[in-house]
């Protein structure tokens, strides 16, 4: 073939991607080292998340509490760790009941259109309209006595109108393009179009929107339990942790500082990621 | 009619009338035609004539709510127009297949090209995944993509948009269609790429006996490789014929001003080309006469009042739709 102009472009370097960058690696080990301290809280050598040291209250860093003690003299670093149990956990359950359900009902709606996604819609905005801040305390005040499963449960349905708005937009963009089509006239099923022709094209935006996902919803946990809506104490939670500090906040500003740097230095690094993520295995922004 | 090759697609009055807020549209208006085994049908018209609707209603591919098809297409004997998707589903690919316009589009870009081939010899033909892998090799060789092995695991954003039209025609080609439509194959591609691609298209509907539809708005993609031409105007065949036929001897007007806005290397230098002059019709408000009489220099009232049907020029199978067609330019006028 004399395809001279076709020659040219087929970059072997491109097949090794460039580096994801420090910055996403430390994200990742900040991300794993609290999903660790999470799920091995007990084995771990901490002290006793619950244990009342009265003659230490409110004390500051040291080397015995290496975060200090808060107003009832418990060791806040092992109540940040025992509380991130929490967190995460409603932060991650929370999402996969929002993707879980979400996710497919955004993607068939957008791939179908027609009545189906007319109605599924209709329903989610009407859902989208009423804040989900203000449901899900509504339900949390009645629905006692409060456990885990029940804020994740709570959460989780009031995520997947969010979930499915996003994953729908963004099915409903690639479900046009050519090559779903190209699909369908070589005789693929609608199942395996879904699968195969939209859900890796949509991945990129889904992740990232998960990761944010985790992120807000651990806000809101943490808003919840400033309410007094999450977890009953004395279960730490970094959101009652904050809670608790408010009374004290004049003698212990330690007390307040810890956990909201927690969440905030864990938010910071779900975002990070998310974003890095995305850019880098955006396959799609064509540079040639 | 013995003698006359076995017919592989039967168009008969066909129509897709869109629902719009503002009305229906007819954007396809009764339309009749054929091809036999082994063609290629050109249908040529401006942007808005209803080349791609019509192509898209062959395929069997509508929205799923809002238009209305009436009429027949029977594709190597199955009935298309009303048919469910699971049904179409048993044609697409083995009976039609389809290429698209936009190289640049018409490949998932986050699947690998080798798959994107294999997916229809692994599904629909039943083949192992190393008998896929093979045949999607060889496929990518025979529409001649250099050293296939190394490209069979590339990405579409690897390749350049001719390579990418070459791959789109594998795929089409997987399952040995008996029918390729080809919407307006070279239109996203450079210049000197479309007449590579078109010879492509050529040499393969010799090599694996099919029919091919090449749906374009330039004559000179048609002119020398298609044996028949459907000039379309306002979603109407204005003209059929040979395409010997229609280029020498056209007795619509409206196929003179395309032939005419094309510009010829026999023309001397800064000779102005000639335009259409005004625009397409709004298919909406269509008259009763000819659609194209606002713009024909020929237009006589009849014209504008009456709408005209296909006659035969007297050449076989020339047919136009004109009450005051251009004279015969070899022998006497017909009418």
């Amino acid at each position: 073939m004399s395809d001279l102009q076709d020659e040219a472009p087929l970059v072997e370097k491109s097949e090794k991607r460039e580096p994801m960058g420090v910055l996403f690696w430390v994200c990742v080990g900040w991300i794993v080292l609290n999903v660790f301290g999470a799920i091995f809280a007990n084995v771990l050598p901490l002290q006793n998340p619950l244990y009342q040291n009265y003659a230490l209250v409110n004390a500051g860093p040291s080397l015995h509490h290496l975060l200090g003690t808060d107003d009832l003299g418990r060791d806040i670093f092992t109540r940040i760790v025992y509380g991130s149990r929490v967190s995460i956990s409603v932060g991650v359950g929370a999402m996969i009941i929002g993707f879980g359900i979400g996710a497919p009902l955004g993607m068939l709606a957008a791939y179908r259109r027609g009545r189906f996604d007319a109605i599924l819609t209709t329903v989610m905005y009407v859902l989208l309209a009423f804040p989900a801040i203000i449901a899900t305390i509504a339900v949390l005040s009645f629905w006692t006595p409060r456990s885990l499963y029940k804020i994740i449960v709570v959460i989780g349905i009031a995520s997947i109108p969010l979930v499915y708005r996003v994953i729908r937009t963004a099915t409903m963009a690639v479900a046009t393009k050519d090559y779903v089509t190209a699909a369908k006239v070589q005789g693929a099923t609608d199942r395996r179009i879904l699968v195969k022709e939209l859900l890796p094209n949509i991945a990129p935006i889904g992740i990232s929107f998960l990761l944010i996902g985790v992120a807000t919803v651990i806000i809101l946990e943490g808003a919840l339990a400033f309410l007094g809506l999450s977890v009953n104490p004395p279960t730490p939670s970094w959101g009652n942790m904050i809670n608790e500090s408010r009374t004290v906040l004049a003698q212990n500003p330690w007390l307040a500082l810890f956990p909201s740097l927690a969440i905030c230095l864990f938010l910071l690094g779900l975002n990070f990621m998310g974003d890095r993520l995305r850019s880098h295995y955006d396959v799609t922004e064509v540079k040639l | 009619m013995s003698t006359e090759p076995e017919k592989l697609l039967v168009v008969e009055d066909l129509t897709t009338t869109f629902a719009t807020p503002g009305g229906p549209l007819p954007a396809v208006g009764g339309i009749s035609f054929n091809i036999n085994k082994n063609e290629t049908l050109g249908i040529v018209g401006e942007s808005g004539s209803g080349k791609t609707v019509l192509s898209r209603t062959i395929m069997g591919l509508q929205p799923r709510t809002n238009v209305t098809v009436t009429g027949s297409v029977l594709l190597n004997g199955h009935q298309i127009v009303g048919a469910s998707e699971n049904e179409k589903r048993k044609y697409w690919g083995i009976d039609v297949a389809m290429v698209f316009q936009d190289p640049m589009t018409s490949l998932n870009p986050v699947m690998r090209i080798g798959k994107q081939i294999d997916e229809s010899l692994r599904v629909r033909l039943g083949m192992s995944r190393e008998a896929a892998k093979a045949r999607a090799i060889e496929l990518l060789e025979l529409v001649g993509i250099p050293s296939p092995e190394r490209r069979y695991s590339a990405y579409p954003g690897q390749l350049s948009g001719g390579m990418r039209q070459r791959v789109v025609i594998a795929i089409a080609l997987a399952c040995s269609p008996k029918l390729l439509m080809a919407d307006e194959p070279t239109t996203g591609l450079d210049v000197t790429i479309q007449a590579q691609i078109l010879n492509l298209i050529d040499e393969l509907k010799e090599r694996l006996h099919m029919s091919v539809i090449l749906v374009t708005h330039d004559l000179g993609v048609v002119a020398t490789r298609t044996s028949r031409i459907i000039v379309m105007y306002a979603g109407r065949i204005v003209e059929i014929g040979d395409t010997r036929e229609v280029f020498t001897n056209h007795r619509m007007p409206y196929t003179r001003a395309l032939l005419e806005s094309s510009p010829k290397v026999t023309n001397p230098s800064h000779t102005r080309l000639i335009a259409i002059p005004g625009r397409p019709p709004n298919l909406m408000k269509l008259s009763a006469g000819c659609s194209f009489a606002p713009r024909c220099a020929y237009a006589t009232e009849r014209c504008h009042q009456e709408r005209p049907e296909l006659q035969s020029s007297g050449a076989p199978g020339h047919f136009f739709a004109c009450w005051n067609p251009l004279p015969a330019s070899q022998g006497a006028p017909t009418s």
